[in-house]
């Protein structure tokens, strides 16, 4: 099964800033799409687009709760004038003319939709066609998804930015679910001509992401790079598409045995995905191939990352892989991996583990140059499970050539000489170098949290409120003063 | 299983590198086309290949083509545009057969407008044709004959506009036949930052294509505009001697407008240059001279001021008697307060019921009072000297009259003649050689300056050089400003040098100032021509300098919405590090952007929440001058707050850019009238409240009624140009902040908005116009009622309160209840639903009395009346049945917005020469919107409305006898009646004189002598 790359970002923590968080009664899914289509409304009237991305944000915990009686009232309430759209949304919606009596009651607090934004109109068609794909209609939702790209396309409006790339999005998806992905390819690239002609940012994100998920999913890596290296990747995408453009960078990068490069992107991938739990199969999907770059960098990962909840179970035939590779047993490392064969084909990571083999085997060696300061090259190969001594002798040549042991090989006397441990100590400048990318990144996380910061709207006008107040209080302090002075006089003419 | 669709181009890019085989790579060619959107990645690598094909010669001429449309493709979807078109160009005809095919309409479409966009830039670096692409040239040609095929005229237009091709608009409108493309040319090469020697260029080359103006024809104000604009003496005298002897009333129309548009020098050469003409056009020329000297104009305006003078006196009263008068910073508040609301009706009747407040005048406020008059008598330049005569310096030296008050009166007298000086430019000159007193020379400097406005005099010139190099500073700023107004525009860089020179050699802050400003006026209107200055001022340590080259850019592009500009100023309104450069610079984005006023709350709503004062100060300035007149509730929502604000100057700013706004609105029109007219009279009644917030408010007060009421403030001219005069008065009305006495300069900038309407012989006959909207809707704010007698009894409670503090609450508590019994007893009129409203008011006012000083509670009072009048003063029936127009005579006051619902009545006798309006009414709109929506609907209406002014009428039945207005004194001003009643027999006897400069009226009597008692 491909990662499941659906994500969305932690709505929880975010909470407060939604028009339906207040409330202690969850609203209905009517409700909130009432409120959500005045936002979208709210967005196009004021050039905001923060309102449209507020509306997406939940778009996923939303999506869970629609059942077809729902979406048909919306679609005929909103729709009301827009005749010929409405009726071919509500025939993709299954049982839609059942529920037509039963759910009049919402039909009042509906605002009437005196003008009809476009923008509106792509929200809803956006729910059907959400709503389809998870009810697997796929066949009808590849229809709607056309029907609304060509639309969205045509009115070309910048206000529809952020709903046309989720629309995307979903095209995408459904013809990966049915299974037809390279159909889309021609239109895909055609829409990612259009956006960057445009300068429509986040469709092109969208759409560079979907191209490339394309061409992974086919193994087509080299047409792969070939895009990444013609394409920029707008700047301003959004964090869950750069996410996921780290993503494929990182397995591009990896195939291409570009281990280092396809290191710094996973980890970047961690770092910008959604926290584990809002998206656990991204989170999942990354932590994979990124435990099995670091041991192709012969590196060893933490073994805490196997006990993490999300992670335990989706990475435990990785765990076993990295513990072959830790002991630098062969045999252990073979009967993993027939073991698993089925889940890393399914997760396509079976080629890249296959080149573990290399380093299983260095790792073998280099552990025996720990505890050896000589070995005989037979000893080796029982030790390792090689085939004959010419083997071993050479994996030890070639293991010195890289670096991976100090020591050289003695072919007379069919020895392997290590003098590694002297040359050992210390931590060497490994440590200052991690410690200072560390503190770079956060630095520069924190800049741009700095930067994405808004001031919030007519914060001053309160302020000026506070200094009118103050302002009134310093006058009638002056005025308490003189009256306060009649007071004396009247006190002192007691005495 | 065969794969479902191609994954890779490389089995065809493979066939390129055949070396010997040119049919082999013909066919890739061929192959790759198609392929090209699914696979341009991968064929970018060896885009050098074939691009080497295309240049090879083994090919045949069809595969090159093909090969560099295949370049050319792939270079776009690189997103590499320029060589996408290179090679498009080289393509030929494959790629016209592909424009042809509907595929790749994207790509078709990029290449097209890139080809416009270079050859654009192409032609505006260098005209000929020779240097450019002969296959561009085609394409360029082939859109042309598109456009012009589908009747696209105006998209055709705006590329020959652009790519500077007269002869394809030439071309277009003999294709079009329609006189409104000229129109538009014209208003797109005025209002879109095109360099000005080409602005120039295009000008005269669309004056012949415009056919000959008749009566009634749409364009005559577009022509206005177009010879104004060129300002050419000779193509003006054609057009006035051709229309002569047949059209005399275009004539006198035309000279009319050019006088409410032309500069000074323009209009003196045009009438020096007219001919004498033969026996029977005499007349007429003599009558052309007459109006293009301009007289004719100031003296219908001045009648209109004159006659409806609607000044509120008890506003300027509680004003006067909350100020006190010792305080110079309150002196002149009240006294411009006084000259704004007054301006050009000539009606000094609150000076001579006051004549105890002016004489507590000292130093300069006594110079300001004296040159409020000025103000007063705007336009009344022939009785200008004999006016003013009491002030003047005498003939003789060692005179004993106050330096201030002859120093101010030298400044009236150039207010009073302003930009029509050429009569008392000698005498000025005469005084400021002749006085050596600063004060004296100072004022004569700045009236020298504003009588010979953009005169280009270097007589002047080189006497007021002569007055700046004794190193005086109050003379010497005064001269440095002077300097540049007689030069006005002239973008003398021999000017600039010197004034430049001595500004970096004197020590004197306010002499470097000056001086800064009259380089600024230097470049008024001079574009890019300024930019070297405007970089060197810039640049300058000195903050004083720079604050001059702030306002050298904003005069250099005024009008003109350029984005260089504006980004300029934005970026100096948050980097420079003085505060009073980044004031100006956000003040001045107003002169830049006033033509799009409803542009200004969006682009000014984040610095007017800066966290800097004097950014927020600047921001307020920038508000009320663009927006002026517009009443636009985005102006007013961001104004409203910041009257709150911490910060006095802030505060001052705000109340005066409001005062701006709101000028000549309604209640009906703009719902914060009432509420700010309410917040003026408080805050100047409140005794704790800043001195500069209570001066601001003053301020305030004589802008919102400004010119009794009948004056806009506007930058740009009925025509939609700039109006000079009114940026310059703007630029130095800023300037209050270093030196009051220039705030008079607002003046400048008030334009009397009537109808006037003139026959043939120049008289006025009585006649009616209808006014499609709801009378309300432009009617004048309710006067003011005078204050109760309570709340004077309340003074004397307050302040002789010296018995037990809980006595002297009760008998406030009585006295409040008294308060509201002397409300009912005193209007007895009133219905009884209205009677227990204010009964209440005056109870809740009553209780608060504890806390609350008797001026505020005057204050509000007169918030009750006000809020109260729209219920009280209309009786009910009519409200509900108020008639959806409203007819107006002649001489009318018809303000800006409301030009748009003016119509002649079809079967009225006398019809206009030219339309009421450059825009169409927006009948509908205005009629259905409530009070609610107004705002928007009236934002609707431009601001450059046009219209409107001094009218020519059409004597459509000769046959009747007209009837004509009498320009003799009128009956005493109506704000006479509204004053309290002591002051009605002064008021009476200072209106009897509005029109006695009427040559064909009887003389009206000499004013009795009036003088300031000033102690000399």
């Amino acid at each position: 099964m491909a990662p499941d790359v659906e994500m969305k970002v932690d709505d929880e923590t975010k909470k407060e800033e939604k028009p339906e968080a207040p409330a202690p009664v969850p609203l209905t899914p009517a409700q909130i799409i009432t409120a959500n289509i005045a936002l979208v409304e709210r967005a196009v009237s004021t050039l905001e687009p923060r309102f449209t991305h507020r509306v997406l944000r939940g778009h996923n915990a939303l999506r869970r709760k629609l059942d077809s009686a729902i979406l048909a009232e919306v679609v005929r309430n909103v729709l009301s004038k827009d005749v010929s759209t409405r009726d071919s949304l509500l025939a993709y919606i299954p049982d839609s003319t059942a529920a037509a009596e039963s759910m009049d009651v919402d039909s009042a607090k509906q605002q009437p939709a005196s003008d009809l934004l476009p923008e509106t109109e792509a929200y809803v068609r956006l729910l059907v066609l959400d709503f389809l794909l998870d009810k697997q209609h796929y066949a009808q939702a590849i229809e709607l998804a056309n029907d609304t790209v060509a639309r969205v396309q045509q009115l070309n409006r910048r206000s529809l930015d952020a709903l046309g790339a989720r629309i995307w999005f979903s095209y995408g998806r459904a013809y990966e679910l049915s299974g037809n992905f390279d159909d889309a390819r021609p239109q895909l690239l055609a829409g990612q001509r259009t956006a960057s002609l445009r300068r429509d940012d986040e469709t092109q994100a969208t759409l560079i992401n979907l191209l490339l998920r394309n061409y992974l999913a086919y193994d087509l890596y080299t047409q792969a790079d070939k895009l990444v290296s013609k394409t920029t990747f707008p700047e301003s995408a959004a964090n869950t598409q750069l996410a996921r453009h780290l993503y494929y960078l990182g397995r591009i990068r990896a195939v291409q045995l570009d281990y280092t490069d396809a290191h710094a992107h996973l980890q970047q991938a961690i770092r910008r995905a959604p926290s584990a739990q809002t998206a656990p199969g991204f989170y999942q999907a990354v932590h994979k191939l990124s435990v099995i770059v670091e041991l192709l960098m012969g590196d060893i990962p933490e073994r805490n990352l196997f006990r993490h909840p999300v992670l335990a179970r989706a990475l435990a035939g990785y765990f076993e892989i990295v513990k072959a590779v830790r002991a630098g047993s062969l045999s252990q490392f073979q009967a993993t991996l027939a073991a698993h064969t089925a889940q890393f084909t399914a997760d396509k990571t079976y080629t890249l583990i296959l080149r573990l083999r290399q380093n299983v085997i260095k790792t073998g060696i280099r552990r025996l140059s720990l505890s050896y300061s000589r070995i005989s090259l037979r000893d080796i190969c029982l030790k390792l499970h090689l085939d004959s001594e010419e083997d071993a002798e050479y994996i030890v040549g070639k293991a010195i050539r890289d670096g991976v042991i100090e020591g050289r090989v003695v072919h007379e006397a069919g020895w392997m000489q290590c003098d590694a441990a002297k040359s050992r100590g210390g931590y060497g400048t490994e440590v200052s170098d991690v410690f200072g990318r560390r503190i770079a990144f956060c630095l520069g996380l924190h800049n741009e949290s700095v930067k994405a910061m808004r001031y919030p709207l007519n914060a001053h006008r309160k302020e000026l409120a506070t200094a009118e107040a103050a302002r009134e209080r310093e006058k009638e302090l002056a005025k308490e003063i003189v009256e306060g002075e009649h007071d004396g006089d009247d006190d002192l003419g007691d005495f | 299983m065969v794969a479902r669709t191609q994954t890779s181009a490389a089995g065809v890019l493979a066939l390129l590198s055949e070396q010997d085989e040119p049919v082999v790579r013909q066919h890739a060619l061929k192959a790759l086309l198609p392929l090209v959107p699914q696979f341009w990645a991968e064929i970018s690598e060896h885009v050098a290949t074939i691009e080497s094909l295309y240049e090879s010669d083994e090919l045949p001429r069809d595969a090159r083509d093909l090969a560099a449309l295949l370049v050319s493709k792939v270079y776009f979807y690189l997103g590499e545009y320029d060589e996408a078109l290179s090679f498009a160009l080289g393509a030929g005809r494959a790629f016209e057969a592909e424009s042809r095919s509907t595929a790749a309409a994207e790509f078709i479409e990029t290449i097209v407008s890139k080809a416009i966009d270079r050859y654009i830039t192409v032609r505006a670096d260098d005209a000929k044709d020779d240097k450019i692409d002969p296959r561009l040239k085609t394409m360029i040609e082939g859109i042309f004959t598109r456009c012009l095929e589908d009747g696209e005229y105006k998209q055709a237009l705006g590329i020959a506009l652009e790519a500077r091709r007269l002869d394809v608009i030439e071309r277009v409108y003999k294709e079009s036949k329609d006189v409104e493309l000229l129109s538009y040319i014209m208003e797109a090469v005025l209002e879109s930052g095109f360099k000005l020697s080409y602005r120039d260029q295009v000008l005269n080359f669309l004056l012949p294509l415009f056919p000959p103006p008749a009566p009634q024809s749409s364009h005559i104000p577009a022509l206005t505009r177009l010879y104004v604009t060129l300002s050419s003496t000779p193509l003006t005298v054609k057009l006035l001697q051709s229309l002569v002897p047949k059209e005399k009333l275009l004539a006198y129309q035309f000279a009319f407008d050019f006088v409410e548009g032309g500069t000074q020098d323009f209009l003196e050469s045009v009438r020096t240059a007219l001919p004498e003409g033969t026996a029977d056009e005499k007349g007429t020329y003599d009558q052309l001279r007459q109006i293009l000297s301009g007289e004719e104009s100031i003296k219908h305006y001045r009648e209109f001021l004159g006659r409806n003078n609607k000044v509120d006196l008890l506003i300027l009263k509680s004003t006067k008697d909350a100020l006190e008068a010792r305080s110079s910073i309150y002196h002149n508040a009240v006294t411009f307060s006084n000259a704004f609301m007054h301006c050009g009706t000539a009606s000094d009747v609150f000076l001579r019921e006051n004549l105890d407040w002016l004489v507590r005048a000292s130093n300069w406020s006594k110079f300001s009072a004296t040159a409020a008059l000025g103000v007063i008598h705007k336009g009344y330049f022939e009785k200008g000297l004999e006016l003013l005569g009491p002030y003047l310096p005498a003939q003789e030296a060692g005179t004993t009259g106050s330096v201030f008050s002859e120093g101010g009166a030298l400044f009236a007298l150039g207010l009073v003649n302003a930009g029509k000086g050429k009569d008392v430019e000698g005498y000025l000159r005469d005084k400021l050689k002749n006085i050596q007193n600063e004060v004296v020379q100072h004022g004569a400097a700045l009236g020298l300056g504003i009588a010979g406005m953009a005169s280009g005099s270097e007589d002047a010139f080189e006497d007021l050089k002569t007055t700046l190099f004794n190193d005086s500073a109050v003379a010497g700023e005064a001269a440095g400003i002077g300097m540049g107004l007689v030069m006005l525009g002239s973008g003398g860089q021999r000017f600039a040098d010197e004034m430049l020179q001595y500004a970096h050699d004197t020590q004197h802050e306010k002499i470097i100032r000056g001086l800064a400003l009259g380089v600024a006026f230097l470049y008024y209107g001079r574009q890019e021509e300024a930019d070297g200055v405007i970089q060197s001022l810039l640049s300058e340590k000195d903050g004083l300098l720079r604050y001059g080259g702030v306002y050298t850019l904003a005069l250099a592009y005024a009008g003109t919405s350029d984005n260089n500009a504006i980004r300029k100023l934005l970026h100096i309104a948050v980097s420079d590090t003085s505060d009073d450069v980044r004031r100006a610079a956000v003040t001045c984005l107003a002169f830049v952007l006033f033509k799009n006023p409803t542009q200004m709350p969006r682009l000014v709503q984040l610095l007017s929440e800066s966290y800097n004062p004097h950014v927020r100060c600047g921001a307020t300035l920038a508000l009320g001058l663009s927006c002026a007149g517009t009443g636009l509730q985005d102006a007013v929502e961001i104004l409203e707050p910041m009257i709150k604000d911490p910060v006095d100057f802030v505060r001052q700013g705000a109340l005066i850019a409001l005062g701006m706004v709101l000028v000549q609105q309604s209640e009906a029109s703009s719902p914060s009238m009432s509420s700010t007219r309410a917040l003026y009279a408080r805050i100047v009644g409140d005794k704790h409240e800043d001195p500069m917030a209570r001066f601001g408010s003053a301020l305030g007060q004589g802008l919102i009624d400004a010119g009794g009421r009948n004056v806009t403030i506007s930058l740009s001219s009925r025509t939609g140009s700039t109006n000079m005069a009114a940026v310059v008065g703007m630029a130095l009305f800023c300037q209050f902040w270093y030196w009051f006495p220039l705030a008079h300069c607002a003046s400048l900038a008030f334009e009397p908005t009537g109808i006037i309407g003139l026959n043939e012989d120049l008289k006025v006959p009585k006649f009616e116009v209808v006014s499609n909207a709801r009378p309300s809707l432009f009617a004048y704010p309710p006067p003011t009622k005078p204050p109760t007698k309570a709340a004077v009894e309340k003074v004397e409670t307050a302040v002789l309160s010296t018995t037990a503090k809980a006595k002297a609450r009760e008998s406030r508590k009585k006295a409040a209840a008294d308060d509201s019994q002397m409300d009912t007893d005193e209007k007895p009129e009133k219905k009884e639903s209205d009677d227990a409203m204010k009964v209440d008011d005056a109870g809740a006012s009553g209780s608060k009395a504890r806390d609350v000083s008797p001026l505020t509670q005057l204050a509000d009072a007169a918030t009750a009346a006000g809020a109260g009048t729209p219920s009280t003063s209309t009786p009910k029936p009519k409200r509900t049945v108020e008639p959806s127009s409203e007819k107006l005579s002649n001489f009318s006051r018809v303000t800006p917005t409301q030009f748009a619902y003016i119509s002649f009545p079809p079967e009225g006798k006398f019809q206009p020469v030219r339309a009421i309006s450059t825009v169409p009414p927006q009948r509908g709109a205005a009629a259905s919107t409530k009070r609610g929506g107004k705002g928007a609907a009236l934002a609707a209406v431009s601001k450059t409305a046009g219209g409107g002014g001094i009218l020519l009428l059409i004597d459509t039945k000769p046959q009747e006898a007209a009837e004509f207005i009498d320009l003799t004194p009128p009956a005493p001003a109506p704000a006479a009646a509204a004053a309290p009643a002591e002051a009605a027999p002064a008021a009476a006897s200072a209106g009897s004189y509005g029109g006695m400069v009427d040559e064909n009226g009887p003389e009206a009597d000499m004013p009795p002598a009036f003088e300031y008692p000033f102690d000399a």
